[in-house]
């Protein structure tokens, strides 16, 4: 509470601030000279200008740089006098022997100054206007050095004395073997410039070929990097994976090199409240965007925070920080330690500026936040029930605070633990408690359930103008519609009318309005910026201009480009409201997969992915990864999805609770199948139910998928009653658990054991089960998939219902041909070639080009897929027909391929080898 | 046994040779020591006796108990003893004497500077030790210069590095002496270097025992028994002091009981056992007999300041309002600018019900020291009562990050949360108070409370909580009733029987009455009537019909009740019996 109650937001005078006053009185000496001495020429002088310009805004950045590097970057702006300015620098410090000196030094700063109500200002004469961005820079300076007392100046002086040790020390570490001071800074210099025009040519080739990563980064030196990044003129073009890289080294290297330099530089690297916190709010982004990948060790992070709180005890924020970083490297313990240390040292109060302060919030601080935050906290490690309660208190307190705004959010984060996870009946953990809002729904279900929290969050947020949670409750919404079957909430039972139908309309509007968000923003810019990028933005803006200089002279162009720059920071989009317009998109793509528009959702990710993926947190990246190889393995098989997997696994696997190991598994089971090789499809599937939590109703999907899974398997071994038993329970823990989606494919799955088992007639009603439930949820291409299933089963059922299976084929070849994976295009092509083969009225001998097209598109597009038993019974049914056509030749070619897929289906294990 | 003789004698050298090397705090403990031992009456003189007619006193009154509870313990003081090092010189060089006058009127830097070409052993030490204590004074005033807006603490004793690497080197060359290695240890400890700063300190007590600040120093980086375990001391007297120093910082009160017991044999009139002990006993809750030490303590030594704010709590769980104002009377006057004192005022004054008073003393107590666990704890219980729960929050926290071990604070932190209404949040807080005092049956009751209230109402659990409860004797009992009634809330006669039996049992055993007595009785009664146990009903019934009230009535007609269901008839009295 200390810590709330003092000044925020001093401006302190540091050793670095100095010797930017150093510069602005090599700028603008008090002499009476139109071109000061050492400058050669005007725009010479005002590239000084500029670049003091740049220095003074980020003197608000949490890291100021050192003497060292301030040297260089005066090399790179000073041309031919940057000696000059480097040796006046370092005289002006080294002359400075006493506190007296300094004091002397800061009334000679009022010199340059020109006095506030003088008309009278020659024209040749350089004087800083005192309410110029420079001016008001040295006037603060001075007062705040006026202010300090002697105590203070002595130790501005003794810090002074350790920021020049260190240039000196490490200059000398640089090379210790040349002992002439001269001719190393001069030989120094030169080669830095090779070097630099080396990596910026190198830094030119690998902007060409994006996609590759960028390694070589880590190596170089930080100075160097700056120079780089000027050569990136317009940032959002560049590339994606090397600016990441970048970013995080940029940050890694300067925590290590703060834990190193503590020592010495405590007194310096004290910030500015305001400072801190930016920079905290900064690197809590930084977290979230890499997770725990390994070029952002939480380690390192955790040291460095740790130093800070013991340099800033009262700097509480530190410990939301250490929680955010535990969580994300899924320590339980320390993050549940972290966060309630935070509230009880901050009571809320300080940091979360979502919440607009009043007058009456002081006196009881925002708990209820705390319950809020520990409840999410649960929610990501996998205790539903613990959050759900923590998060009922939530509610009831942020009710009896009256505190709004948490409650909407609270509601919004209730509903969303809901709908993740597969609590099967809610009565058993909400009957003990007693909330207004949730007891009135205590005889709903559990999506209704989520229903009413999801409107009536949106209905606060709304009223509230909190926008992200208004964009957000809509895509939950757009989620919910897609999800769920509607149906009219209070007249429950079987005489109310039901509209038994999820509506495709609703979730495109819903995700609209999500997507409304980002033109809010744009409107009104300025009020929500206080996202921390924005005083670091400075700093790093800072270096752009002066990289070119380097290389090219005509430097005239480029300045005034840069200018812009600058500007856009100020109404760039936060990054937050950039990661939930991502997360429209990626919801537009898996809405797309539902609706079987596998176009529409490619294309949505590949948006994503190129225009969001650098904001995103690293598990909204990885899952559009992840839907992008999926799509890669249906529509081109499994090589090229392989090749991709391989990308995305150096890109995500460090990530914790990464997806990419699923998928992997997924795709090696999928044509473990294919090849039926079910030796390995067996360990695979079980590794997959390893995968999932052994808590009831955590990682839901996982669970499905993996005795989804585990049915196809014993489908494939020929096990059908064990098969349908998987099914069958597995069709009760879905109807248990609300998951309606997965109800559909496990009908449609079920209907497949039946048919494959020769039971058809058991099998119609699954199939047709499964397509009404597709047609309720509009599911398209699993209805047209279900559709085949269902003509298989009536050809299956007798060879004189060929006709009515043709019919219902030919019903859903649009959608299989238009969207359809591979394998299914297949199936439907050799079932169309079965039917016409099994009609009576069919001749092969007058109508063999309409078999024998379907039959060769459907050997082809096997291939590719590697799926041996399909295409045996292709090449079967085509030798077959050449047979009956009398064309030997190519009978026996179908049958020598024939004899391949059939070999290699009995020896799977030799076409491993093959492959390996 | 180790003879009275010897101890006096090897306490009176290392008086002199502590105070030689300025090690003041270690001379005043030995000193103390040494008029602890029992006078021979040889040298008997007048002025020895002021100490030993009030501990005298002590010992009578405490004689019962100390017959009982002083069996010796088979290992005794079988120990080698450690021979007294010879001062390497007899004759102190004149430098030294001009630094030591230094040292006294607290210039450091000024008497490690006129030794800094001196040789001899003594005067190094004293170098070192005069820089060490010069670094932390500049330490101490930088801390509030530099003291920014976030609470900047980062000051350090910039002598740290140098005095590390001279000792160090000292070290190696093996120019070292025990006073080294405590200072060598000092500075490891304060570099963070802990398991080389417990070889040092423990090198340095096993060469020379006599320094109690090596002792401390080893017992606060002892901060759990197996590192304990692990040291490997030589044995000495000293070294049992050390233990039960070592056991009381480790909540191990018994055991330090045991040591302080054991010790008082040879320093029987010991005012530093006295307080050992009366800190232990105060641990264990036996407050009257703390009042009693503490009232001897003071009339021995009525200046002391140290522990006397256990007193003032003793005092504070008395309620005895004149006796607390008299004692923080007495050490205002004594010394104003004490913690201590600060706290024992905060403390009257809390008592009084003068909350806001009572924070400023407390604060101005941890203005004195930051670290003060007590102050802090103390504070959160005044805001409390101020209805001030963030602070309250706040103030907690901080004793629990000074000592995650702090049982009442984390125990304040749940009251605090639960008073706010977040009972669930609450738990979590009670849980952690339980795990470091798993004995303490109001914890449990707290955490059961707290299961029981309307918000969260999970009554299995707080069952659970009553029953741990009254495995730890519960002395208020609460727990008992409450179990009894929550069982017949949810409609378990059985149990609920039981517990009121037993509850009533406890309240026979110590003499009580009251509405839970009524309660009892009539549940009783009515639930064996039900059960057609109706000689039990029956003694239940009269023993309701001694009292008055309402209650009699009802025993009445239950009476009436039994009687009619005895004789045979079929029950058809208007009444019906509601539980």
């Amino acid at each position: 509470m200390a810590g709330l109650t003092r000044t925020a937001g001093a401006f302190a005078v540091t050793p670095h601030k100095v010797s930017v006053c150093i510069l602005l009185q090599i700028y603008a000496p008090s002499a009476q000279m139109s071109l000061p001495f050492p400058f050669s020429s005007v725009s010479q002088h005002n590239r000084l200008g500029l670049y003091l310009l740049s220095l003074t805004k980020s003197c608000d950045d949490i890291y100021e740089p050192k003497l060292e590097e301030l040297i260089n970057q005066l090399r790179d702006v000073g041309e031919e006098m940057d000696a000059w300015l480097t040796d006046h620098l370092t005289n002006r410090f080294s002359s400075l022997a006493s506190p007296d000196d300094l004091l002397n030094f800061f009334n000679d700063m009022r010199g340059i100054l020109g006095s506030l109500d003088s008309g009278v200002v020659q024209d040749d004469q350089i004087i800083l206007d005192p309410n110029s961005n420079l001016g008001m820079f040295v006037r603060r300076c001075i007062l705040a050095f006026n202010l300090l007392s002697f105590e203070g100046v002595c130790h501005l002086f003794s810090s002074i004395e350790d920021y020049c040790k260190e240039a000196h020390s490490s200059s000398a570490q640089f090379d210790a073997s040349n002992n002439d001071l001269e001719s190393l800074i001069h030989y120094d210099q030169m080669d830095m410039e090779i070097y630099a025009i080396d990596k910026a040519t190198e830094e030119l080739e690998l902007q060409k070929n994006v996609n590759r990563s960028v390694p070589f980064h880590l190596h170089t030196p930080e100075a160097i990097f700056k120079v780089i990044e000027g050569w990136r003129v317009s940032p959002k073009e560049s590339s994606r994976t090397s600016k990441k890289i970048t970013e995080a080294t940029l940050v890694a290297s300067a925590s290590s090199s703060t834990v190193e330099d503590t020592l010495v530089d405590e007194s310096l690297f004290l910030r500015t409240n305001l400072q801190i916190q930016g920079f905290l709010m900064e690197q809590a982004d930084a977290i979230e965007t890499h997770g725990s990948s390994s070029s952002f060790s939480s380690s390192s992070i955790e040291n460095f925070l740790e130093q800070l709180q013991n340099l800033a005890p009262e700097l509480h924020r530190v410990h939301f920080l250490r929680y955010l970083n535990k969580l994300h490297s899924d320590d339980y313990f320390a993050a549940l330690d972290n966060l309630l240390r935070y509230f009880d040292y901050s009571a809320g109060t300080e940091g979360f500026d979502l919440v607009p302060p009043s007058a009456d919030c002081s006196m009881y601080g925002r708990y209820e936040i705390a319950l809020l935050c520990l409840g999410m906290m649960h929610f990501r490690f996998g205790h539903p029930n613990l959050a759900l309660e923590v998060l009922t208190e939530a509610v009831r307190v942020s009710q009896q605070l009256s505190n709004d705004t948490c409650l909407a959010y609270t509601l919004a984060a209730m509903s969303n633990l809901l709908s993740e996870m597969g609590i099967a009946s809610t009565s058993s953990v909400l009957g003990s408690s007693y909330s207004p809002v949730t007891s009135t729904a205590s005889s709903l279900s559990v999506q209704q359930r989520v229903y009413i929290l999801l409107k009536e969050s949106l209905r606060r947020a709304d009223s509230l103008k909190l926008r992200r949670l208004v964009a957000s409750n809509h895509l939950a919404m757009a989620k919910f519609e897609l999800m769920h079957v509607q149906r009219p909430l209070l007249s429950f039972g079987p005489k109310a009318s039901m509209r038994h139908k999820t509506c495709p309309v609703s979730v495109c509007k819903e995700i609209r309005l999500g997507a409304h968000l980002i033109s809010d923003f744009s409107s009104e810019s300025s009020t929500m910026a206080i996202d921390g990028s924005l005083s670091s933005a400075w700093l790093k803006d800072l270096q752009k201009p002066w990289g070119p200089a380097v290389v090219s002279q005509d430097s005239g162009s480029r300045k005034s480009s840069t200018f812009f720059q600058l500007c856009d920071h100020s109404v760039s989009i936060p990054g937050s409201v950039s990661q939930l317009i991502g997360a429209s998109y990626l919801l537009r793509a898996t809405s797309w997969e539902f609706y079987g528009s596998a176009l529409m959702a490619r294309m949505n990710t590949l948006v994503y992915a190129t225009l969001f993926g650098d904001h995103s947190s690293s598990s909204d990246g990885e899952l559009a990864y992840l839907k992008l190889i999926q799509h890669l393995a249906l529509y081109k098989g499994h090589k090229d999805a392989f090749a991709a997997l391989k990308i995305a696994e150096e890109k995500f696997l460090t990530v914790s609770k990464s997806k990419i190991l699923l998928l992997k598994l997924q795709l090696l089971h999928e044509r473990a199948l294919h090849c039926g090789n079910l030796k390995l499809a067996q360990p695979m599937c079980n590794e997959l139910g390893g995968l999932a939590s052994t808590a009831m109703g955590v990682d839901m999907e996982l669970k499905v998928e993996a005795s989804l899974r585990e049915a196809r398997t014993l489908l494939a071994a020929k096990q059908y009653s064990q098969a349908a038993n998987v099914a069958h329970s597995l069709f009760c823990t879905c109807h248990k658990f609300n998951l309606q989606i997965e109800k559909a494919s496990v009908l449609l799955l079920l209907a497949e054991i039946h048919k494959k088992s020769g039971n058809s007639v058991l099998g119609l009603p699954y199939a047709l089960a499964s397509i009404s439930f597709c047609q309720s949820f509009n599911l398209d291409l699993l209805r047209a998939s279900a559709t085949l299933t269902l003509a298989e089963l009536w050809l299956g059922l007798r060879s004189n219902h060929a006709k009515r299976a043709l019919d219902l084929l030919h019903g859903a070849f649009p959608m299989i041909l238009g969207h359809g994976g591979l394998e299914l295009r297949a199936r439907a092509y050799i079932f169309e070639a079965n039917c016409y083969l099994s009609d009576p009225s069919f001749s092969v001998s007058t109508d063999s080009d309409t078999v024998l097209d379907s039959l060769r598109q459907a050997s082809d597009e096997l291939e590719a897929l590697e799926y041996h038993e399909l295409a045996a019974e292709a090449s079967y049914l085509m030798a077959m027909v050449y047979d009956k056509l009398g064309r030997v030749e190519e009978r026996e070619e179908a049958a020598a391929l024939f004899k391949k897929h059939i070999i290699a289906l009995e020896n799977p294990q030799d076409v491993e080898q093959n492959m390996a | 046994m180790v003879s009275k003789e010897n101890c006096r004698n090897e306490i009176r050298a290392a008086i002199r040779q502590l105070s030689d090397r300025c090690l003041y705090s270690a001379a005043k403990w030995a000193g103390e020591q040494l008029v602890g031992i029992e006078q021979d009456p040889s040298n008997f003189t007048p002025s020895n006796t002021r100490f030993q007619r009030g501990s005298s006193s002590i010992r009578r009154r405490f004689s019962t108990n100390e017959s009982i509870s002083t069996p010796q313990p088979s290992v005794g003081f079988s120990q080698a003893a450690t021979p007294l090092p010879e001062e390497d010189e007899t004759i102190d060089g004149d430098l030294y004497l001009l630094a030591k006058s230094y040292f006294d009127c607290r210039e450091y830097r000024r008497a490690s500077h006129v030794l800094r070409d001196q040789k001899s052993k003594k005067s190094v030490f004293l170098r070192f030790y005069a820089l060490y204590l010069a670094g932390e004074k500049r330490k101490e005033e930088e801390m509030i210069e530099l003291e920014g807006p976030l609470g900047k603490s980062d000051a350090i004793n910039r002598e740290l590095v140098s005095l590390e690497r001279d000792l160090s080197a000292l070290r190696s060359t093996g120019a070292i002496d025990s006073f080294g290695l405590y200072l060598y240890g000092v500075v490891l400890k304060e570099k963070g270097n802990e398991t080389l700063a417990i070889a040092s300190l423990v090198e340095s007590v096993n060469s020379y025992p006599w320094n109690w600040s090596a002792w401390s120093e080893l017992q606060s980086l002892c901060t759990s028994i197996e590192t304990l375990d692990r040291l490997n001391l030589n044995n000495h007297w000293m070294k049992d002091f050390f233990l039960g120093y070592a056991y009381q910082e480790l909540r191990m009160h018994t055991e330090s009981l045991a040591k302080y017991d054991y010790l008082q044999g040879i320093f029987s009139f010991s005012n530093y056992i006295q307080a050992q002990t009366a800190k232990a006993q105060y641990s264990l809750r036996e407050f009257d007999q703390v009042e009693i030490m503490f009232e001897e303590l003071l009339r021995n030594d009525p200046y002391r300041v140290e522990d006397m704010d256990l007193y003032s709590n003793v005092l504070y769980a008395k309620e005895a309002c004149a006796a607390l104002s008299y004692l923080a009377h007495k050490v205002f006057l004594t010394d104003k600018y004490r913690p201590e004192s600060c706290c024992i005022i905060g403390n009257y004054y809390s008592l009084k019900g003068q909350h806001e008073k009572a924070v400023m003393y407390f604060r101005r107590a941890l203005k004195l020291n930051k670290k003060y666990l007590s102050a802090w704890t103390l504070m959160g219980h005044e805001y409390v009562e101020m209805k001030n729960t963030p602070a309250a929050i706040d103030a907690y926290r901080r004793a629990v990050d000074i000592n995650p071990s702090d049982y009442r604070a984390w125990y304040g932190l749940g009251q605090a949360y639960e008073m706010m209404g977040m009972p669930f949040y609450a738990l979590h807080y009670f849980r952690k108070s339980i795990f470091f005092l798993p004995n303490d049956s109001r914890l449990w009751i707290a955490m059961a409370k707290c299961y029981q209230t309307e918000q969260l109402y999970m009554l299995e659990e707080a069952i659970k909580c009553y029953k741990r409860a009254v495995n730890c004797t519960d002395t208020e009992g609460i727990a008992l009733n409450q179990l009894a009634k929550l069982h017949q809330k949810l409609g378990r006669n059985e149990e609920a029987a039981f517990y009121f039996e037993k509850d009533l049992e406890r309240m026979d055993a110590e003499g009580l009455e009251g509405p839970n007595m009524f309660e009892a009785l009539v549940f009783l009664a009515t639930h064996f009537k039900n059960h057609k146990k109706f000689e039990e009903a029956e003694v239940y019934c009269t023993r309701l019909l001694d009292y008055s009230g309402p209650e009699k009535e009802k025993a009445k007609s239950l009476l009436r009740g039994i009687r009619m269901a005895q004789t045979g008839f079929p029950s058809m009295d208007l009444e019906h019996f509601p539980i």
